[in-house]
């Protein structure tokens, strides 16, 4: 049976040889095919079929044909090897039931007997595949060994012998050896070659002829003769730029470009793994350039590969494409974002996986921005996983820092995936206004993207789409449009211009939004150019002041363009800087010019026109250049000037001289301007006469007559003034008195208010002449012309009120001058003055003295107040024992009753008052300062020191110190500066300086105030205690009127003092206690100095209190040329010591200069 | 015959649709007012006010302006060669007067169409013969004398369009 088959094989090979003998060469399949070749011999029992052919298809279905081929130039016997012919076949791989013509072989070269015993017994077997590059410039052929042939690779040597592509139609019969060219291919190690042939670009759609020579251990084996149309086995690169994306539609899709360079149509096939796994799309062939892959699970992934081949389904797969792995989060938004217009509808989908649990679309609920919940009626189940929710009527997106888009989640109940899906909602509603130019040549639109622009990554442009003619009743987006470009201003609008236009053409505009999410369109505008046209300001435009009817007159001319009829805007105003703009509008087309009433017809008025369509289509021209007015001479004068005079001469003779006088008339009564004034003159005798004075305004002519009449007129270009003031001069009338009285009221050095009345009188009365001058100065005269009604008048003119003035007011009648009232103002100036004087002085002095007065008041309450408040209890001071605070009726009683046993203590004592301490540190450097000293020493160190009392007053510049038979030393000083101390107990500390030294320098610590420089002491202090270490002081200035505070001693401080070894044993005995004197300012000349010795008060010198004593030369005011300077030291701040203290700085007073007690004397 | 009335709403169509109802006398005054514009335009240019009138060009024979124009086909057909003129003329004020021109012809077309007048069939014109020739060798002869025959006829169309033209 199978060697029926193989006959039938052979047979169809001899078929194939025939066929090849017919020049018929095996065409290439897209696909592999083998090439097997065989001896003859083997064709009985022993031949074998090449791996992998199914015997039984090809036997069975018979196609397995061999074909031995002898071609006259080929022919070849393997002659010298065992002169065995071989037969070389192709199959098809894919049908194994198709085979090709047999070629032979030839044995050209010995070849081992081994060898050549397996060719005999095996043949060769190779697969083989060829395919046109998918650069369509190299044809390749690529065999392999179907099983280890028993070759030594390096003796393997494969040669391609093709012929140049030509149309097969064009075949040369019989082919010719010569036309064949022959590339090697090259082979690796795995016997595998490859051979490449060049094609010419021009030639992939001929024929190519050719065959394979396998030469290998002396054996060469030539494959039958082959032919391909290169183009029919293209095998294309790979698809490129794979890519993956969730459409809105919540599918995956799986997109792909298609490979350079091929000019055909592709197929393609997808291969999509789901978690590695799952094989899902792999037989889809498809012609686009995507796929979409629908029912993506969120957190999955999907590795999608892609191959090309060409749509005819010939040729070859291309290669797989480079895995591209996608992977779906766990909560999936489709469309994951979405670009929008304002007031548009939107929907959301989502699919949420929780816990490798896809959540159920029931539970999920949306929110926006983390911030507010969507109500559940915008949401919609769409399936058990798949949720959704609609956006109705949507708002613009507010930009909330850098995020432009609204945030949207879904979310599993409580909890939310930080994923969100964007939704950006811009507002288009961009307006488009555009504007025809006065040539109707142009059209100019402006736009805004405005918010637009907040879209990153958005670009606006400007489409239009012209109709022949008109606008349609609701512009719509037409599907051809029109790009037009735009410049963007700086005022941040986008400017396009069209240029020419079609007048009456509709131009239907909108703006497109292009984004990567999308393009918006914003809603459309239809602009007819012709409705838009802003039309050039008129031209020539004039105007003047008419003459006679005194109209402000302006003209224009038209612009060319538009021939529609149009209307006229005029503004005029008053030439200035800042005119106050009035407008007048002309409707009627056809006017070129407008007369206006004006105000003023002397000044110089600017107008300006501008013009708009009639219908008012279009918009307003800019104003024409504006056009001014000339002043001139526009009627004649409306009236003559106010005249007056001023006579000279002896009042009793008859001849007077009169010069008249007037005012220049102003531009609203000359209209516009006086060439001159003509003064007529009407006597009864001479009758009228005329006299032409110019430009003068005054004019003397001689009062002769009994009545004389003088008439001024004013003259211009344009006539004389016809309304005239007349002035009679009568005799008579002189002596008619009508002013009953007159007075004036300064009011201010610019205004004085005349007031009058006036008797009733027989002569008619025209007006009344108020005249006044400064009778100080020579200045003119000043007169005005005042209505006969008016009783008041306010003259505004520039007073000097301590100057005279002399106001007269003349009644004028038809008859002539009447007599006037004189007088004289400012007469009462200087009692004025002194009133004015009185009324600064006397409020003055009134406040000054309820001032004063309740400053007392007060200071004696206060006085008072913390007199009693500062009372100590009585059983903590000794020296308050027993007596009366209640009622003490002198302060003597108070302070004289234990002054005696008080030698230290807290002291009762006003504010302000100070302690200080006296140390001395600056020794004595002449003679006569320790001469000085040494009396100083005598004096203070007498066995009484102790019940010495010094009293000083602090911040004096100058105290006398005076020495009383007593050995009562008072200090008179001048006392400047009130202390800030209230009281103090005195704990001196003064540490012993070396006493022996020139400097020596004693010191209080407990008062830094009370220190002793230079002091005379210093030498005598050896035997003396003017070692003022233990000395205590009390510096009472006083503060308070009426109040002198005693020196007191409280147990408690001595023991304080006792504590704190402030005294040291060998002093004690001289210790010099505290002295104070409280004093006022009011009683510093009765000021006195308690003596702890006589516990009584000594009187104490004017402006002094005892506060301080000092010995200082430097700071304080001590000696002075021998003398004994006491003053107070310089910037010293005392320490309070009790809580009643107030620190206080005093400046260094100055010395007291011829104020100082000489101790010597 | 009988698809005559049929073609003419056919091509009125687009007009019809597109256009809103305009008022007869909104587009009549807008066609006088556009032919004013043109003649206005024609005005302005400085050049086309120095051709005497005494004198005849020869060889320009295919420029219209002889013939009066009495109705509205023969406006189109008019309208329709100065508009091949112009637009043949270097980009000057002339693409605006051709722009201008082309509109003038949409509201004559309107007008006929208002009236039921059959529309003018001038859109395959043929092209003017030896224009491109002619321009070439006598560019401002041929631009003068078009623009005063041009205003010319304008006028002529102004007056018509007054008396109320016919088809």
């Amino acid at each position: 049976m199978i060697f029926q088959k193989f006959y039938v094989a052979l047979l169809y090979c001899e078929f194939l040889y025939v066929i090849t003998a017919l020049n018929l060469a095996y065409p290439i399949p897209p696909g592999r095919f083998k090439l097997s070749c065989m001896p003859p011999n083997t064709t009985d029992d022993t031949i074998r079929l090449p791996v992998g052919i199914p015997k039984n298809t090809s036997s069975l279905n018979g196609d397995y044909v061999a074909v031995e081929t002898k071609f006259n130039w080929s022919v070849t016997y393997i002659s010298k090897l065992s002169k065995t012919t071989f037969h070389c076949c192709f199959i098809n791989e894919e049908g194994a039931n198709y085979s090709t013509h047999a070629d032979n072989m030839e044995g050209e070269t010995l070849v081992s007997a081994v060898s050549s015993f397996v060719f005999q017994q095996l043949g060769a077997n190779w697969n083989i595949q060829c395919w046109m590059k998918g650069d369509l410039k190299l044809f390749i052929c690529y065999m392999e060994p179907l099983f280890k042939n028993p070759f030594k690779n390096s003796d393997l040597k494969v040669h391609l012998s093709y012929d140049p592509p030509e149309e097969i139609e064009d075949l040369p019969l019989p082919l010719q050896e010569d036309s064949f060219q022959t590339v090697q291919c090259s082979c690796s190690v795995q016997e595998c070659c490859e051979c490449h042939v060049p094609i010419p670009t021009a030639r992939l759609n001929g024929t190519l002829l050719m065959y394979l020579k396998i030469a290998s251990a002396g054996v060469t084996f030539q494959s039958p003769l082959m032919s391909v149309q290169p183009m029919h086995v293209v095998k294309p690169d790979p698809p490129l730029g794979l890519h993956m994306e969730i459409t809105d539609d919540g599918n995956l899709k799986v997109s792909w470009y298609r490979p350079t360079l091929v000019p055909f149509p592709l197929q393609y096939q997808v291969k999509c793994l789901e978690n590695s796994t799952s094989v899902r799309e792999a037989d889809k062939v498809i012609s686009a350039t995507s796929l979409l892959v629908g029912n993506v699970l969120p957190g999955s992934s999907y590795e999608v590969q892609v191959r090309a081949k060409r749509l005819d389904s010939s040729g070859i797969w291309s290669d797989w494409s480079s895995p591209r792995i996608f992977t779906t989060q766990d909560v999936i938004y489709f469309p994951p974002k979405i670009l929008t217009s304002a007031g548009s509808n939107v929907s959301f989908h989502c699919i949420y996986k929780s816990e490798d649990k896809i959540v159920s679309s029931k539970k999920i609920v949306w929110w926006v921005n983390l911030a507010e919940k969507i109500t559940e009626s915008q949401y919609n189940i769409v399936s058990d996983h798949v949720s959704k929710v609609t956006f109705s009527n949507l708002r613009a997106t507010k930009p909330r820092g850098n995020f432009t888009y609204d945030a949207v989640y879904c979310c599993n109940e409580h909890e939310c995936h930080h994923r969100y899906a964007e939704l950006y909602v811009i507002d288009v509603n961009i307006n488009i206004s555009c504007e025809t130019d006065g040539y109707l040549t142009k059209m100019t639109c402006r736009w805004s993207a405005g918010t637009v622009q907040s879209l990153l990554g958005s670009t606006v442009q400007l489409r239009y789409h012209r109709s022949s003619l008109y606008c349609s009743a609701s512009p719509s987006i037409h599907p051809i449009s029109q790009h037009k470009d735009c410049i963007l201003q700086r005022d941040g609008f986008y400017e396009c211009i069209f240029q020419p236009i079609f007048l009456l053409s509709g131009y239907t505009m909108w703006i497109r939004i292009n984004h990567s999410l999308g393009s918006l369109d914003s809603p459309p505008a239809c602009v007819l150019p012709d409705s838009v046209v802003k039309p050039l300001p008129p031209s020539s435009v004039k105007s003047e002041i008419t003459i006679n009817s005194g109209l402000l007159k302006i003209s224009w001319e038209k612009p060319l363009f538009p021939e529609n009829n149009l209307q006229f805007q005029i503004r005029y105003g008053l030439s200035g800087k800042e005119i106050q703009w009035k407008v007048h509008e002309v409707y009627n087309p056809k006017s070129k010019s407008a007369s206006l009433p004006v105000p003023d017809l002397c000044a110089v008025y600017a107008m300006q026109v501008r013009c708009k369509r009639l219908d008012g289509l279009g918009y307003w021209s800019n104003w024409s250049h504006p056009a001014y007015t000339v002043v001139r001479d526009i009627k004649a004068p409306t009236r003559g000037p106010e005249i007056w005079r001023i006579t000279n001469g002896d009042i009793t003779k008859k001849e007077r001289n009169v010069t008249l006088l007037w005012k220049p008339l102003m531009k609203n009564d000359s209209l516009c301007s006086v060439k001159r004034y003509v003064v007529k003159h009407h006597t009864s005798h001479n009758g009228t006469w005329s006299e032409d004075v110019g430009n003068h305004t005054s004019f003397t002519f001689l009062w002769t007559e009994q009545a004389h009449t003088v008439t001024v007129l004013a003259i211009n270009s344009i006539g004389a003034s016809s309304a005239n003031f007349n002035l009679t001069f009568s005799w008579p009338m002189t002596k008619v008195n009508a002013v009953q009285s007159l007075s004036a009221y300064p009011l201010s050095s610019s205004c004085v208010v005349l007031s009058w009345t006036l008797s009733p009188s027989d002569y008619n009365l025209m007006y009344l002449i108020i005249e006044w001058k400064n009778l100080n100065e020579d200045d003119d005269i000043k007169w005005l012309r005042i209505p006969s009604h008016v009783k008041k008048y306010y003259i505004h003119d520039h007073f000097i009120p301590i100057e005279e003035y002399q106001f007269s007011l003349y009644p004028i009648f038809v008859e002539g001058v009447g007599s006037p009232k004189i007088i004289n103002g400012f007469t009462q100036g200087e009692s004025q003055r002194s009133d004015a004087g009185l009324y600064i002085t006397v409020p003055i002095i009134i406040s000054s003295s309820v001032l004063l007065l309740g400053t007392l008041l007060i200071s004696h309450q206060r006085m008072k107040k913390l007199f009693w408040e500062d009372v100590p209890n009585p059983k903590n001071c000794s020296w308050a024992q027993g007596l009366n605070f209640q009622k003490p009726e002198t302060f003597e009683h108070l302070f004289t009753k234990h002054t005696g046993s008080v030698a230290f203590g807290p002291l009762l004592l006003e504010p302000e008052t100070i302690s200080e301490d006296i140390s001395v540190d600056t020794s004595w450097k002449n003679k006569d300062e320790v001469v000085s000293a040494t009396m100083v020493s005598l004096l203070l160190n007498t066995s009484d020191l102790e019940k010495t009392s010094i009293c000083i007053s602090e911040q004096c510049n100058c105290a006398k110190v005076s020495e009383a038979e007593s050995s009562k030393v008072t200090y008179e000083h001048e006392c400047q500066k009130q202390s800030s101390v209230k009281y103090a107990t005195l704990v001196s500390n003064l540490k012993s300086n070396e006493t022996n030294s020139e400097q020596g320098v004693v010191h209080s610590a407990a008062s830094k105030c009370f220190s002793i420089k230079h002091s005379p002491l210093k030498d005598s202090s050896s035997n003396s205690s003017w070692d003022i270490e233990t000395q205590a002081l009390f510096l009472l200035p006083d503060q308070q009127p009426n109040m002198i505070s005693p020196h007191l001693s409280c147990p408690g401080l001595d023991e304080l003092l006792e504590l704190q070894g402030i005294f040291p044993e060998e002093n004690h005995s001289e210790k010099s206690v505290c002295y104070l004197g409280v004093t006022s300012i009011k009683e510093k000349e009765s000021g006195v100095c308690l003596t702890n010795k006589s516990g009584v008060l000594c009187p104490f010198p004017a402006h002094c209190l005892l506060t301080d004593i000092r010995f200082l030369q430097d700071s304080c005011s001590c000696f002075v040329e021998n003398n004994f300077s006491v003053g107070t030291c310089g910037n010293k701040t005392f320490v309070p010591y009790m809580p009643q203290f107030q620190s206080c700085s005093t400046h260094t007073s100055k010395i007291i200069e011829n104020k100082m007690c000489n101790l010597t004397a | 015959m009988r698809w005559r009335p049929l073609c003419q709403l056919l091509c009125l169509w687009p007009y019809l649709s597109y256009v809103q109802p305009m008022p007869i006398q909104k587009v009549q005054d807008d066609t006088k007012t556009l032919i004013k514009t043109i003649v206005t335009r024609i005005n302005d240019i400085s050049h086309s006010q120095s051709v005497s009138s005494k004198q005849r060009v020869t060889g320009l024979d295919f420029i219209p302006g002889f013939h009066p124009i009495l109705s509205l086909s023969k406006m189109d057909q008019t309208l329709a060669i100065y508009q091949q003129i112009f637009t043949s003329l270097p980009p000057h004020n002339m693409v605006q007067i051709s722009n201008d021109l082309e509109n003038l012809r949409d509201l004559v077309h309107l007008l006929a169409s208002t009236k039921s007048c059959p529309l003018p069939q001038t859109s395959g014109l043929q092209k003017l013969e030896n224009l491109d020739g002619v321009m070439e060798a006598s560019l401002y002869s041929t631009e003068v004398v078009a623009l005063s025959r041009l205003q010319g006829s304008l006028q002529d169309m102004l007056q018509q369009l007054d008396v109320g033209p016919g088809c």
